[in-house]
C-alpha cells in the first residue's frame, strides 16, 4: 500500500523535479539536534540555507537551544510539544543513534501530517528497520533519503538539508552550475563537485544517497527528476557494487557514470558501504555494463582511451569524471559553466625526505597550498607549542590512563612500571614536559628543586606548623603551606619565562643546548627588560657554575642580559626554559605550560620543604644537612628521603624509594586525588589559563587524600609491625636475618583461619581481611600473581636487593592456602610492595625508638603524597590545557537525593 | 555472518516449530547413529563448515549410508574435508536422517533491491541450484514488512507455478513461521533447500527442512538473542578483523577487510567511496581495505590505529592515510589519534623504516596535518602530504611508486638513516 505520487512509479515518489528537492520553502526539524554530530553540522547547514531549521528535538532537553550565527534554534522534548507551539515543517532530518531511527521516523510521521521528506544521516541502521521505515513512509507519502547519507544540497537555491555536504564551507564545493550529482558516497558527492570545478562545471542539485541495502531515493527517481529540472543540463552518477538500483534506468540527459569497486567481488562480508556487497549479477563489472549499454559505448573512458558518446561515458576513477563530462558535453554543444578553477595535479603541501636520495618522480616539491589553507599553514608554522581543542575533562584525562584489564596505569603512554625505574626529579620533569630529561636536564632540575627546599623563616612553614599543632593530617598541613605558594610568589619567574618565550619563539632555536648565537636578541633588549633579569639583592639564591650555565642558551642569555648578575627568578625561568624548550618546539607542550614551569617547580620544592616542621629549617641547614651541600651535590630524591627519614639514603634505598614513588604516581583520572586537583582547575576556569591557580589545584589534590586514600598504606605497615615488633629483626635488608618466616606466617594463618571461621559463624561478613593480599582482577588461578608485584620482585632480584617483609608476604600467601584459609594461592598485591619498601626504610629508627608508630604512619602518608604529586601535576597541566570552565560539575539531573 | 547446515539451523527452526530432519552432531556415538539409521533407513553425512561456503552437494561432499560401517567410513572421509571453492576446512560432520519424499521445495526469504521489500522466492522444483531453473519455474513475491509473509502469498505463488495441489496446504500452514524467524532474529537471508514433503502415518504431507542457510545483519543486534556460540562466526573474520570489530559502534565506521597478508602498503582509508576506489587501485599491494570515516572520536580512532599498526606496520613500506575532502570528519582529531598511535607503535615495537603518504581534506585539515607532520618529523620518517586538490588516484599512484622504491632501495637507505 502506498500513497499516490509521481504516476510513473509503481511505488510512492513525491519529488518530480530536482529543483523541488532542496528549496528555500523547505522547513526542517532535526531529531537529536544536540547530538555530537548534529551540533557540529546543523549550524552550518542552517546558516548556509538562510535559516531553514525550525526546531530540533532531544528528549529531556526542552528549553535548550542550538546556537547559530542566525540565532538560536529552539529544542523541544518531542515533535508533539513543538507542534503544539504551532511550529510547522515539511522535512525531518534524523541524527538519532541506529536503534532509535525507526522510532524517530514513526514519531515524526505520526505527529506531522505536513511531512514530505525524511533524511536519515545515521549509519548502521539495521535492514529490518530500513524496510519498516520504507513501509511507513510509502504508506504516508513521504520521500526518504539515506540512511548513512549526507543529505541533499542545491547550489542554486543555496540550501543544504541533512548532513554536511560541502563540509564546514559548503560554498567552496557547491558552486552554481548545470550538473546534477547522485552519489552512493557522501564524501565523493563533495569531492566530485570539487573535481568538476577544475573543468569549469558547477552543480545544481547534489544527492548523497547513502549505500545501505535499502536506497529509498534511487537512481531511477533521480533520473526522472533530472529530466524535469531545466537547470540541470547533465549529470554525474557515482555507483558501487551491490543492488539492482542502476538496472533498467531511463537516462535522457548527458551523464557520466562512475562505477568503482571491482575488487569487492571477492568480498564475503561488507567493507565500507553496508550495501556494497554484490551478489551474482550486481557486481561492479555488471554495473559498468549496464551503463555502457545505456550510453551505447563499448569501453570504459580513460584519458588514454577516451570512449564516450553523446549520451555519456563510464569511468572507474573519479579523477576522470571532469574530462569525460567535458567531452560528452562538447558533443551536446554544451559549454562549461565558468572558467576552470584549479587542477587535479599532485600538490604536496607538507614534505620532508629526511635526507634520503629519492628518485625524481617521488621527490615532490612542497608547493603553496590554495587559499585559505596557505594562510593557515603560514599561521600554524608560526604557532608554538601544543594546541588542544577544549572539551569537558570530567572523568577524562589526556595525561593518565588506567587499563582496567591489566590494572596498569600509564602516564603520557609510559607505564608506571617504567616510571618507577626513574628518579623523583626525572618523573617530576616528565609529568610536565612529557619527556625524561637527559643528564644535564637532571642536574638543572635538581638545582631548581633543591635551592628552594630550605624555607627558613617562610610563612608557608608557619602555616604548616600551625596546622600540625591543630592535629591536622599530613596532607592538610601540606595544603596550608602550598596555599602560600600563590601566583604572587612566582610572578617574577613566570614573567621572565614569558619574556624569554617572547624573545626566542621565532628565533629558530630548536633545542636549548644547541649552538646558537643570541647576540641579536641580546642587542634588541630594552633597559627595562635587562632590569627584569637582574638580581636586586646582594646575592642570588641560585648559582650556576659557568661550565654548566654555558651549555644552555637561556642561562647564558640571562646572565649576559643581567650583566653577570642574574636574579634567582631569571635563572629559575632560564632553567625551565632549557628543560621545556625542545618539547615546546615539537608541540608536545603548550606555551601556557612552559611559562608556568617555575611555579610548579616552587610547589614541588615546598611539598618536600613543608613535610618537616620549621625546626628542621635552619638558616644554612635543612634537616641537619648544609643547604649548600644539598644544592650542589644532592638529588631531589635524596632530599625527599632526608625529609622523611632524617638521613641520606644508601644506593639501594634510593633505588627502592624512587621505585616506590614511581608506583604511586597515578591510578588514572578517576581516583579521588586526581578528581580533587581537576576540580581545582575546573573551578578557576581553564579557558583562561592565566586565571588558574596552580597551587590551589594542588591543594585540591591534597584535600582529596586522607586516612582512607593515601593514608591507608599504613594498615599493611601496622600489620607487619605486629608480626615483627617482638622478633629480633635488626636489618630488613639482611637475608641472614635468622627468622623463620614460614613459621611466623603459619602462626598467623592458623590464627586467622580460626578468627575468620568464628566471625563467619557469628554472621559477621565484615570481618578483618589480611591486608595487601588477593586482588579483584588477579584471582581465580591455582597460584595468582599481580604482574606489578612480579615486576618489582624481578627488579629486586636482579639488583640483589632483599626485603624481609616482602619475603614474609610471599610466605604468607602460601601458608594461607596451606592452612585452607584461601581457596588458591592469593597474589601479593601492589599495595604490599609499597608497604614493605616503606617499612624497610623506617625499620631501624623505629626499632631503635627514634621514631614512633605515629611518625611511621606520617612518613607512609607523606610518601604517598610525594609520589602522587607527580601524577597530579600531569593531571593539573592537562586539565588547564584541554578543559572547559566548570567542566567537572555533575548536572542536577544525574544527582540523586537519598533523604 | 552466515550459518549453514542443520546442526545449528535445526535449533533455530525449532524456535518457530518448523519441522526439520533429525540431525546428530560430530560427537554422536555409534549407537546413536545406528538408531538413526534404523529409524530413517538411511543417513546423510555432511561436513560442517563454519560461515558461508559454496554448494556441498556439487563438490561431492555429501555422503549417504544405510549401515553403520558405511556411515563411519563417510565420517572419516568428510571429517576434515576441504571445500574446493575456498580455503574452508570442515570441522566435523553431521548425520542427518533421510526424509523419503516425492516432492522437494525451495524456499528463501531475502531483501530485494528490485522490489525494495522483503521477498519470498519459492519453487516446487527444489533440491537443485535455484540459478539452474528457468524463470517460469520460480516465483519471487515481495511483501509488506509491516504485515509480514502471509499464507495467501504462498498459496497464490504455488498456484501460479502450478504446484501439485497436495503440497500447497501444508506449505501454507508452515512457511509463514519462517518469517517470524527471519524478522525476529535479524536475518537478511534465510534459505531452505530442499524442504522435503514427508508423508506421515496418517497420509498427511509435512514440509521437513533438509538443509539450512542463513545470514545475519551485523547491524541488527537481534541475532544475539539466539545465544549462538561465537566460534560459529569466528571463521568469517580474521583475528585482526575480530579485534577491530570489538570497537564497532555507530560513532564512526570501523570496517576492515584483509586484502593481502603479505601486502606492503597499509592504508587507513576514510569514507566508503575512498574505500572502494583506493582498494581497487592498490590491488594486492594493500594489506587491508578499510573505512574509518564517519567522524570517529579520538579514543576510538586511537584504538583502531593501534590495532592496525600492531598487525600491519611491521611489514609495510608505506603508511598511506587517504580520504577525500571530508564533510564532517574532524581531521585534527583523527590525525592526532593516528599520530599518537604511530608514536605508541614506535615506543612499543621499536622504530620501523616507513614512508608516510597522506591525501586528505576536510575540517581542521591544516591543524591535523601539522600534528601529523610534527609526529613523523620527530620519528625521523620521510613523508609527503597532499592537499585534497590533488586527484585521489594520483596520490594513490604516488603511494604505489613509493612502495616500489622502498622495496628496492628506500627501506635500506632509511634503515641506515634511522640507525636500525
Amino acid at each position: 500500500m502506498h500513497k499516490a505520487g509521481v504516476k510513473k512509479f509503481p511505488y510512492y515518489v513525491g519529488v518530480n523535479s530536482l529543483a523541488e528537492l532542496a528549496t528555500k520553502d523547505d522547513k526542517v526539524c532535526v531529531l537529536n539536534i544536540l547530538g555530537n554530530e548534529s551540533k557540529a553540522v546543523t549550524p552550518t547547514s542552517h546558516e548556509y540555507s538562510g535559516g531553514n531549521v525550525v526546531f530540533g528535538t532531544g528528549p529531556g532537553r526542552s528549553g535548550q537551544a542550538l546556537e547559530t550565527k542566525l540565532g538560536p534554534i529552539p529544542v523541544y522534548n518531542s515533535i508533539k510539544e513543538a507542534r503544539a507551539k504551532g511550529l510547522k515543517f515539511n522535512t525531518a532530518v534524523i541524527y538519532l543513534p541506529p536503534s532509535g531511527v525507526k522510532d524517530g521516523v514513526a514519531e515524526v510521521v505520526r505527529q506531522n501530517p505536513d511531512l514530505k521528506k525524511v533524511i536519515i544521516l545515521t549509519e548502521k541502521v539495521s535492514i529490518k528497520d530500513a524496510r519498516t521505515i520504507r513501509a511507513i513512509c510509502q504508506a504516508n507519502g513521504i520521500d526518504v533519503f539515506g540512511g548513512n547519507c549526507l543529505g541533499v544540497a542545491d547550489a542554486w537555491n543555496k540550501v543544504r538539508i541533512g548532513g554536511a555536504l560541502g563540509g564546514n564551507k559548503p560554498e567552496e564545493s557547491l558552486v552554481k552550475g548545470s550538473i546534477a550529482i547522485f552519489s552512493n558516497s557522501g564524501n565523493f558527492t563533495t569531492t566530485i563537485a570539487t573535481y568538476l570545478l577544475t573543468k569549469g562545471w558547477g552543480t545544481t542539485t547534489s544527492i548523497s544517497s547513502g549505500k545501505d541495502v535499502y536506497i529509498h531515493f534511487s537512481p531511477a527517481e533521480f533520473f526522472h527528476a533530472l529530466d524535469n529540472d531545466d537547470r540541470s543540463k547533465g549529470a554525474i552518477i557515482y555507483a558501487e557494487p551491490g543492488g539492482y538500483y542502476e538496472h533498467g534506468l531511463e537516462i535522457n540527459k548527458p551523464t557520466v557514470a562512475c562505477v568503482v569497486g571491482r575488487w569487492k567481488a571477492k568480498l564475503t562480508k561488507a567493507c565500507g558501504h553496508a550495501g556494497s556487497l554484490a551478489g551474482s549479477g550486481d557486481d561492479a563489472r555488471a554495473k559498468e555494463k549496464w551503463f555502457m549499454d545505456y550510453f551505447g559505448v563499448k569501453d570504459i573512458y580513460t584519458p588514454e582511451n577516451p570512449v564516450f558518446s553523446k549520451k555519456g561515458a563510464v569511468v572507474t576513477n573519479i579523477a576522470h569524471i571532469p574530462d569525460a563530462l567535458t567531452k560528452v558535453m562538447e558533443l551536446n554543444k554544451i559549454k562549461p559553466d565558468f572558467e576552470p578553477k584549479g587542477d587535479l595535479s599532485l600538490k604536496c603541501w607538507f614534505g620532508n625526505s629526511q635526507g634520503l636520495k629519492l628518485p625524481k618522480e617521488l621527490d615532490a616539491l612542497v608547493v603553496k597550498a590554495i587559499e585559505p589553507y596557505a594562510e593557515q599553514i603560514e599561521i600554524i608554522s608560526k604557532q608554538l607549542g601544543a594546541q588542544y581543542p577544549r572539551q569537558s575533562m570530567k572523568d577524562a584525562s589526556g595525561a593518565t590512563m588506567m587499563d582496567a584489564k591489566t590494572q596498569l596505569t600509564k602516564v603520557y603512554n609510559v607505564s608506571l612500571l617504567d616510571c618507577s625505574k626513574k628518579s623523583l626529579e626525572e618523573n617530576l620533569v616528565f609529568s610536565l614536559i612529557k619527556d625524561y630529561p637527559d643528564e644535564y636536564g637532571r642536574t638543572l632540575a635538581n638545582l631548581a628543586f633543591n635551592v628552594y627546599v630550605n624555607m627558613h623563616g617562610d610563612a608557608a612553614l608557619i602555616a604548616a606548623d600551625a596546622a600540625r599543632e591543630a592535629e591536622s593530617s599530613p596532607n592538610t598541613a601540606l595544603a596550608s603551606a602550598i596555599a602560600i605558594i600563590g601566583k604572587g610568589r612566582v610572578k617574577h619567574a613566570v614573567n621572565e619565562a614569558s619574556l624569554l618565550l617572547e624573545l626566542f619563539q621565532h628565533s629558530g632555536l630548536q633545542n636549548a643546548t644547541d649552538k646558537f648565537d643570541s647576540a641579536k636578541i641580546l642587542k634588541g633588549l630594552t633597559a627595562e627588560q635587562k632590569e627584569l633579569f637582574t638580581e636586586k639583592t646582594p646575592h642570588s639564591a641560585i648559582r650556576i657554575p659557568q661550565s654548566e650555565g654555558d651549555k644552555s642558551v637561556f642561562i647564558k642569555f640571562v646572565k649576559e642580559a643581567a650583566g653577570g648578575k642574574p636574579s634567582s627568578d631569571a635563572l629559575l625561568a632560564a632553567i625551565w626554559m632549557t628543560l621545556g624548550w625542545s618539547a615546546l618546539m615539537r608541540r608536545k607542550i603548550s606555551k601556557s605550560t612552559i611559562i608556568n614551569l617555575p611555579w610548579y617547580s616552587r610547589i614541588f620544592s615546598a611539598f618536600v620543604a613543608a613535610s618537616v616542621d620549621s625546626s628542621k629549617h635552619e638558616k644554612d641547614k635543612f634537616c641537619g644537612v648544609r643547604s649548600q651541600e644539598i644544592i650542589e651535590k644532592w638529588s631531589f630524591t635524596e632530599t625527599a628521603f632526608l625529609a622523611l627519614i632524617g638521613r641520606k639514603p644508601t644506593a639501594d634505598e634510593l633505588f627502592e624509594f624512587s621505585m616506590l614513588l614511581g608506583l604511586l604516581i597515578s591510578n588514572g583520572p578517576g581516583t579521588i586525588s586526581a578528581q580533587g586537583c581537576k576540580g581545582g582547575v575546573s573551578a578557576d576556569g581553564p579557558e583562561d589559563p592565566t586565571r588558574v591557580q596552580i597551587n590551589k589545584a594542588f591543594i585540591g589534590f591534597l584535600t582529596h587524600t586522607g586516612f582512607a586514600h593515601g593514608g591507608n598504606g599504613y594498615e599493611a605497615i601496622a600489620f607487619l609491625i605486629d608480626r615483627f615488633k617482638d622478633k629480633n629483626l635488626k636489618s630488613p635488608a639482611d637475608k641472614k636475618h635468622g627468622l623463620n618466616l614460614k613459621a611466623i606466617a603459619d602462626e598467623y594463618a592458623k590464627w586467622y583461619g580460626k578468627y575468620k571461621a568464628k566471625e563467619k559463624a557469628a554472621g559477621n561478613i565484615e570481618y578483618m581481611k589480611v591486608p595487601c593480599v588477593n586482588h579483584p582482577v588477579f584471582k581465580g588461578k591455582a597460584v595468582n600473581y599481580d604482574p606489578r608485584e612480579r615486576f618489582v620482585n624481578s627488579l629486586f632480584e636482579e639488583k640483589g636487593i632483599y626485603n624481609v617483609f616482602f619475603d614474609f608476604y610471599h610466605n604468607l600467601v602460601q601458608t594461607l592456602f596451606d592452612n585452607k584459609v584461601s581457596e588458591n594461592v592469593y597474589c601479593v598485591n601492589i599495595d604490599a610492595v609499597i608497604a614493605v619498601i616503606l617499612l624497610k626504610m623506617v625499620w631501624e629508627p623505629f626499632k631503635a625508638g627514634k621514631i614512633s608508630e605515629k611518625e611511621v604512619e606520617t612518613a607512609a602518608f607523606t610518601t604517598f603524597l610525594f609520589g602522587r604529586m607527580i601524577g597530579c601535576a600531569a593531571e593539573i597541566d592537562d586539565h588547564i590545557n584541554r578543559g572547559r570552565n566548570m567542566d567537572t560539575r555533575t548536572p542536577a539531573s544525574s544527582c540523586s537525593f537519598v533523604g | 555472518m552466515q550459518l549453514t547446515g542443520l546442526l545449528w539451523g535445526g535449533k533455530l527452526l525449532k524456535k518457530v516449530e518448523f519441522p526439520c530432519a533429525d540431525v546428530l552432531g560430530p560427537e554422536a556415538s555409534v549407537d546413536e547413529i545406528k538408531d538413526l539409521i534404523k529409524k530413517k533407513g538411511q543417513v546423510f553425512i555432511k561436513p560442517i563448515f563454519k560461515g558461508g561456503v559454496g554448494k556441498k552437494g556439487k563438490s561431492g561432499l555429501i555422503g549417504k549410508a544405510s549401515d553403520i560401517t558405511a556411515a563411519l567410513q563417510e565420517k572419516e572421509r568428510l571429517y576434515f574435508a576441504k571445500h574446493p571453492a575456498g580455503t574452508s576446512k570442515a570441522d566435523g560432520v553431521t548425520f542427518e536422517g533421510g526424509v523419503p519424499a516425492k516432492h522437494e521445495v525451495y524456499f528463501s526469504l531475502s531483501e530485494s533491491t528490485v522490489f525494495r521489500a522483503p521477498t519470498m522466492t519459492i519453487t516446487h522444483h527444489g533440491g537443485v541450484d535455484i540459478e539452474e531453473l528457468g524463470k517460469d519455474k520460480i516465483k519471487e513475491i515481495p511483501f509488506d514488512p509491516l504485515t509480514g509473509l502471509k499464507s495467501f502469498h504462498i498459496a497464490n505463488a504455488l498456484e501460479e507455478l502450478g504446484a501439485p495441489s497436495e503440497i500447497i496446504s501444508p506449505l501454507v500452514q508452515h512457511l509463514p513461521k519462517l518469517w517470524t524467524l527471519y524478522n525476529n532474529y535479524g536475518m537478511n537471508v534465510l534459505e531452505l533447500n530442499p524442504i522435503r514433503m514427508f508423508q506421515d502415518n496418517a497420509g498427511r504431507l509435512i514440509p521437513v527442512a533438509c538443509d539450512f542457510k542463513c545470514s545475519f545483519d551485523i547491524d541488527d543486534p537481534a541475532w544475539k538473542r539466539l545465544d549462538l556460540p561465537a566460534h560459529l562466526f569466528a571463521s568469517d573474520y580474521s583475528e585482526f578483523e575480530q579485534e577491530i570489530n570489538q570497537l564497532r559502534t555507530y560513532q564512526g565506521q570501523s570496517d576492515v577487510f584483509v586484502i593481502n597478508e603479505k601486502g606492503t602498503i597499509t592504508a587507513p582509508t576514510f569514507g566508503g567511496g575512498a574505500n572502494a576506489l583506493v582498494t581497487e587501485l592498490l590491488g594486492e599491494r594493500a594489506t587491508i581495505s578499510s573505512d574509518f570515516g564517519g567522524n570517529p572520536p579520538y579514543t576510538k580512532m586511537l584504538e583502531i590505529s593501534k590495532i592496525v599498526f600492531k598487525y600491519w606496520l611491521g611489514q609495510s613500506n608505506v603508511l598511506f592515510i587517504i580520504g577525500g575532502k571530508a564533510n564532517n570528519t574532524d581531521i585534527y582529531e583523527t590525525f592526532r589519534a593516528m599520530a599518537d598511535a604511530l608514536r605508541w607503535y614506535f615506543q612499543t615495537y621499536g622504530p620501523k623504516p616507513i614512508y608516510v603518504v597522506v591525501g586528505r581534506g576536510g575540517p581542521n585539515l591544516i591543524r591535523g596535518m601539522a600534528y601529523m607532520k610534527d609526529t613523523v618529523e620527530s620519528l625521523g620518517l620521510p613523508y609527503r602530504f597532499f592537499g585534497f586538490d590533488s586527484a585521489m588516484s594520483e596520490v594513490v599512484n604516488y603511494a604505489l611508486k613509493t612502495d616500489e622504491w622502498m622495496e628496492k632501495e628506500g627501506k635500506k637507505q632509511l634503515k641506515e638513516k634511522m640507525g636500525i
